[in-house]
């Protein structure tokens, strides 16, 4: 309602002062950077087969996948009948690989929130909410031995991962 | 009420509610209600479109010398191409069951899809069969789940393809009632284990169990936050965590048993003669000795070679019988599978009468399958234990059809009876093969 409001009465106004301002020099006015996050919500596209590995491959390597590399990956993924099976065998595969780009433990436990928000945008393209990260900040918190691999992984093998 | 009619009352309701039928979560009435013949049916689809001048019919000499009957020696202008493959031992295979000599693929196309197609749901097929999609009515994998009583975990329910294109969409279909929660576990080995594929996929990260636990919670609380919950739409058959985990450890086996070469001459035949049919049947044979699946459906197709050299046809007769003849012998040494398993095979369709015009270095003419009436004539072996499957009997009036195999499978385990409605089956069961 009262945003209704503010849209109705200080937008029209807004608009006035900076279509005024506009003819002085002095003032120079402009809008704050906004980051553009994609909703949890309306991810309802699941991923190509060749989407999901090459993702998967750069979110975790940080590089682009070789084609050659996403032949035999796609080939592997297109050889079982169950999907989510194989992707697991395909992201183990990957995690286990030389150049796998992990912070460190320390890392994240010194910035919990920060570990999570960038593994929100790292993998999700989105900002977690308030309560997502209320929530795994306690699980993390919780648990000294949980290492940013296994997060990683659960991230990865989880059900928004498959979706854009 | 009175005393006696109280106790009358409740005892009837009592007994009532103890043989009022049940309802399975499947919306059937009880449980399955046929009698097994035999706890375990493997069901190869051999070679690829076999005719049966080269195969029951021996025009060029017995070119199946593992499977049938007699010695007759290959024609002598081509028996130099054919492997010299040792015999694999023990009896002839079709003295151990019942070879239907004049089977038919009735109608439909003789393309190796529809082939493959008719022979999984039992249904023929036509031009309009869609590629690119699931079939129209359910497979014997969906029927045989949906059926079984207790119901059978995919782990029960193997296709072991040796083409990727539109044969992986055989594990299930888009019929109602049945679908991917019913479906086969589908794996094409020579794709899945090739060194290629190996580079990126044979050396996963091994998480303890306290691990994958961890692990676990973290992807629950992830997933419960996702509003599209469940699997994705081409999630494909989904396994049991537990059997999830039986089937990585198995592709991890297997990928080690490559990289430590043990598949490069798996039979001791030469490497040389190891064919991709081979290798199909050899993966088979390591999924019956791990999981003693209820069933499992294999097939070859190297005798397709066929459009393009005749020589190399027969060649690869040679080879797929020989493979068929170690999976026997393989089912008859594993335990749990030993003396209570069907085998059946039987090729998807057979080759035209009219060669085409290409000509193989020996100077014989290429064969395709294009529905002429010779391209429907098939042969079908059942065997099994000689209790349940008639022994060393030949049936050579025409009888017998692709569309009859999947009832037959359904009869042997059990669950015919069980399936009704627009699902029934328009096939009849072999009756012949058996005791």
């Amino acid at each position: 309602m009262l945003m209704k409001q503010i849209v109705k009465y200080m937008l029209p106004a807004l608009l006035a002062i900076v279509m005024l301002s506009a003819c002085k020099k002095d003032y120079v006015y402009q809008v704050d950077d906004v980051e553009v996050n994609t909703n949890a919500a309306a991810k309802t596209n699941v991923k190509s087969t060749t989407e999901f590995v090459s993702i998967a491959y750069s979110d975790i390597f940080g590089s682009t996948i070789p084609q050659n590399y996403l032949q035999q990956l796609t080939l592997a993924y297109l050889s079982f009948g169950d999907n989510k099976l194989i992707e697991d065998v395909i992201i183990k595969n990957m995690l286990n690989a030389p150049g796998v780009q992990l912070p460190t433990q320390p890392q994240m436990q010194a910035d919990i929130d920060g570990f999570i928000t960038n593994s929100y945008k790292k993998f999700y393209n989105r900002l977690p909410s308030e309560y997502e990260l209320w929530q795994m900040h306690q699980l993390i918190q919780a648990d000294p031995q949980i290492t940013p691999e296994l997060i990683y992984y659960a991230f990865l093998t989880s059900d928004e991962y498959r979706y854009y | 009420m009175k005393r006696r009619n109280f106790i009358r009352a409740t005892g009837l309701a009592a007994a009532g509610a103890i043989a009022a039928p049940y309802i399975l979560p499947t919306g059937r009435l009880f449980a399955a209600s046929g009698t097994r013949k035999a706890n375990h049916v493997v069901f190869c689809m051999f070679a690829g479109g076999v005719r049966n001048f080269e195969s029951v019919q021996k025009a060029e000499g017995n070119l199946m010398i593992n499977t049938l009957s007699g010695s007759e020696s290959i024609s002598g202008d081509i028996a130099s191409a054919i492997p010299n493959l040792p015999l694999v031992g023990g009896p002839k295979l079709q003295t151990m069951g019942t070879m239907f000599k004049e089977f038919r693929y009735a109608q439909g196309p003789t393309g190796h899809f529809n082939g493959h197609s008719t022979a999984i749901t039992g249904r023929y097929s036509d031009v309009e069969l869609n590629l690119k999609s699931n079939p129209e009515y359910p497979t014997v994998f969906e029927l045989y789940r949906k059926h079984s009583s207790p119901q059978q975990s995919a782990l029960n329910a193997w296709w072991v393809s040796n083409a990727l294109g539109p044969f992986p969409s055989l594990n299930y279909s888009k019929f109602p009632g049945y679908g991917v929660m019913y479906g086969a576990n589908y794996i094409k080995p020579t794709t899945l284990f090739a060194s290629g594929v190996t580079n990126v996929a044979s050396n996963p990260k091994q998480f303890s169990q306290g691990e994958l636990d961890k692990a676990k919670q973290y992807r629950n609380l992830l997933n419960n936050n996702f509003g599209n919950q469940g699997a994705f739409g081409d999630a494909g058959v989904t396994n049991t965590e537990g059997d999830n985990y039986a089937i990585q450890t198995f592709i991890k086996d297997t990928y080690n048993s490559a990289l430590s070469g043990q598949l490069t001459d798996p039979w001791g035949v030469g490497a040389q003669n190891m064919t991709g049919d081979m290798y199909n049947i050899l993966i088979a044979e390591k999924i019956l000795q791990r999981f003693a699946p209820e069933l499992l459906v294999v097939n070859m197709q190297g005798v397709d070679i066929g459009h393009s050299n005749f020589t190399e046809y027969c060649a690869n007769m040679r080879s797929a019988d020989y493979a068929l003849a170690h999976l026997w012998q393989t089912i008859q040494s594993t335990p749990g599978m030993a003396n209570d398993t069907i085998l059946i095979v039987a090729p998807e369709h057979g080759r035209n009468l009219q060669a085409n015009s290409i000509i193989d270095q020996f100077g014989r003419y290429a064969l395709d399958h294009t529905s002429d009436q010779t391209s429907r004539e098939i042969f079908c072996l059942v065997m099994g234990p000689p209790s349940v499957v008639n022994q060393n009997q030949v049936i050579t009036q025409q009888l017998g059809e692709s569309i009859d195999i999947v009832p037959t499978i359904a009869d042997i385990l059990g669950f015919l009876p069980d399936i009704s409605g627009s699902a029934t089956l328009p096939g009849s069961v072999l009756q012949s093969a058996f005791v």
